[in-house]
């Protein structure tokens, strides 16, 4: 009993104190940016006689989901870990009697925390602005919530794959930009079933089934897509644990 | 009663084709121990070694008789301040405080006592609300003692505490270094690549070299062997001829040379102990007007070689 109560100390200390440097860091601005442009484009579009549930749906998912939450997941889950091993502060952690592997949990739900915090604010701001000005019913509301739950869900297996990232490579930022833009970007929307290897396809299969706003050929079925995204959450994060628990400090 | 803190047996850690340790011996009892070596010696590869963050290439090292790679448990008997900066610029002296105590398990109440205790045993405690950023050499040097000894470990690891830092900040790190281990029981290890700096906190030494453990014991010993190996002395003044002449006249003179237009001599001597105690005397009778006095073999890289040659 008293060794659980002192495990979740060490890992609440640790959440606390990443969390805090995730979110008060100068790296923050490139969030405040993201929100701008996403507010900008979202209210210009808002103003404009356009299709209020077709295009509000469209531009969310692109400005919110599809595009800015891997960007910032990348930007922040490839830093995370891999600032502290660059700056060795990450001796503080790897000298305290905490089981490494609780150690990379605690990191990956302090980066998994701040990332929905962040991402949350700009897709309801996203939303605010843009239905604030077409107005905002039930099937408004049911649009914002399915982003916000595809924000969250894709913020949680965004964040285990690029921790991993950032205990794999000393440079993970070029495989994140390649992962991000090329793969998930690129790679996830061509038409074939080389699409179902990005975690973007896995997202629009659930969004396209809760909105008929989302079209996607070869939607997989929700409870599969499911499955895959929080197997590979689970998988990504054993193997990333494992790794840091046998990794050298030099 | 088994006093031993560390224990290495050939000890090999290689980065590539880098030697950090090359079977490395040593045995580290309780007090205060010296660590020194030039930079590069391998120190800090073999406090990493100690603190588990580096896996040994074969050999072992055990920590308070346990192995610590992969150990987190012993770190609770462990304390660390590590020669480089590892301090984060934007939090505060007591975030950094409260992140290494809570990773002790430390909390609430305990936290916030064991953190006033340590900041005024190092003497922060008004600068525990500043951002580290702010904070000057002395006071990093300070702040991370403090976390290293947060949860009372048994055994201190000080890696070049003293390095970078000015004089008085020196003089009083090593007053600091000294009350931990005489007035608060803690074991201590500590390195630096000057003698002189580890004289003044303890008299065991462990002498390092290009990843080996090439002397240890007590100070003064190998104080012995350093004074028997010959001396290079330069002195500096007027009248300087007369005075090598004279030099070379005593049996421990091996040589005596000019430099830099006969204003200087560097003067080798076998016996250093003999030479100072009648230097002032030849001085006197010959009327010499001398400016600067200092002995080359100071450099501890030359009683290194010295050492490592025998």
């Amino acid at each position: 009993m008293f060794e659980i109560s002192d495990l979740i100390t060490k890992i609440l200390a640790l959440i606390r104190y990443s969390t805090r440097k995730i979110l008060f860091k100068k790296r923050i601005i490139i969030a405040f940016l993201i929100l701008f442009t996403v507010i900008a484009v979202m209210g210009y579009a808002g103003a404009q006689d356009t299709d209020r549930l077709t295009t509000g749906s469209d531009l969310l998912g692109v400005l919110a989901v599809w595009f800015f939450m891997p960007v910032i997941s990348m930007i922040y889950g490839c830093s995370v870990i891999r600032d502290e091993i660059d700056d060795k502060s990450i001796t503080q952690i790897i000298t305290s009697p905490i089981n490494r592997i609780f150690a990379y949990f605690s990191y990956y739900i302090s980066l998994a925390i701040s990332l929905c915090l962040i991402n949350f604010v700009i897709t309801s701001l996203g939303f605010i602005s843009f239905f604030a000005q077409k107005g905002i019913d039930g099937e408004a509301i049911n649009i914002y919530t399915t982003f916000i739950g595809l924000v969250i869900l894709g913020v949680f297996v965004y964040s285990a794959l690029f921790l991993l990232i950032s205990v794999v490579f000393k440079r993970p930022i070029y495989f994140g930009l390649f992962f991000v833009f090329i793969w998930e970007g690129f790679i996830g929307t061509i038409p074939g079933s080389i699409q179902k290897f990005s975690i973007n396809f896995y997202l629009r299969s659930i969004g396209s089934k809760q909105l008929e706003y989302i079209t996607l050929n070869q939607a997989t079925d929700v409870n599969i897509s499911l499955i895959i995204l929080f197997g590979s959450i689970i998988l990504l994060l054993i193997f990333g644990s494992l790794l840091f628990k046998t990794k050298e400090f030099a | 009663m088994n006093d031993i803190r560390i224990k290495t047996v050939d000890l090999s850690k290689w980065y590539g084709k880098i030697i950090g340790l090359n079977a490395f011996k040593l045995e580290i009892s309780s007090g205060i121990t010296g660590l020194v070596g030039p930079n590069g010696s391998g120190k800090s590869t073999f406090f990493k070694l100690a603190i588990g963050c580096l896996k040994p290439k074969t050999g072992k090292i055990l920590i308070l008789g346990k192995n610590p790679w992969m150990n987190q448990k012993l770190m609770s008997d462990i304390g660390f301040c590590p020669d480089y900066d590892n301090l984060s610029d934007e939090t505060t002296g007591r975030e950094f405080l409260e992140l290494v105590g809570g990773l002790h398990g430390l909390k609430k109440i305990s936290l916030r006592n064991r953190i006033n205790e340590v900041s005024e045993i190092v003497g922060m405690k008004k600068e525990l609300y500043r951002k580290i950023g702010g904070y000057s050499k002395g006071m990093r040097q300070r702040i991370k003692i403090a976390g290293s000894i947060i949860h009372n470990p048994k055994l201190l690891l000080l890696d070049e505490p003293l390095s970078g830092a000015d004089p008085n900040v020196r003089k009083s790190l090593i007053n600091l270094i000294k009350y931990l281990n005489e007035d608060l029981g803690h074991d201590i290890v500590v390195s630096s690549h000057v003698l002189y700096e580890i004289e003044r906190m303890t008299s065991k030494i462990a002498l390092i070299y290009k990843g080996r453990a090439i002397a240890s014991g007590e100070i003064s010993d190998i104080r012995n062997l350093i004074d028997e190996h010959p001396h290079n002395i330069i002195i500096v003044g007027s009248k300087i001829e007369e005075l090598a002449k004279k030099l070379l006249e005593k049996k421990y003179t091996i040589s005596v040379g000019f430099i830099d237009d006969r204003k200087k001599i560097k003067v080798q001597v076998s016996k250093p102990d003999e030479f100072f105690d009648n230097i002032a005397e030849l001085i006197k009778e010959l009327n010499c007007k001398i400016e600067q006095m200092y002995s080359l073999d100071d450099n501890l890289e030359a009683v290194f070689n010295y050492l490592v040659e025998r």
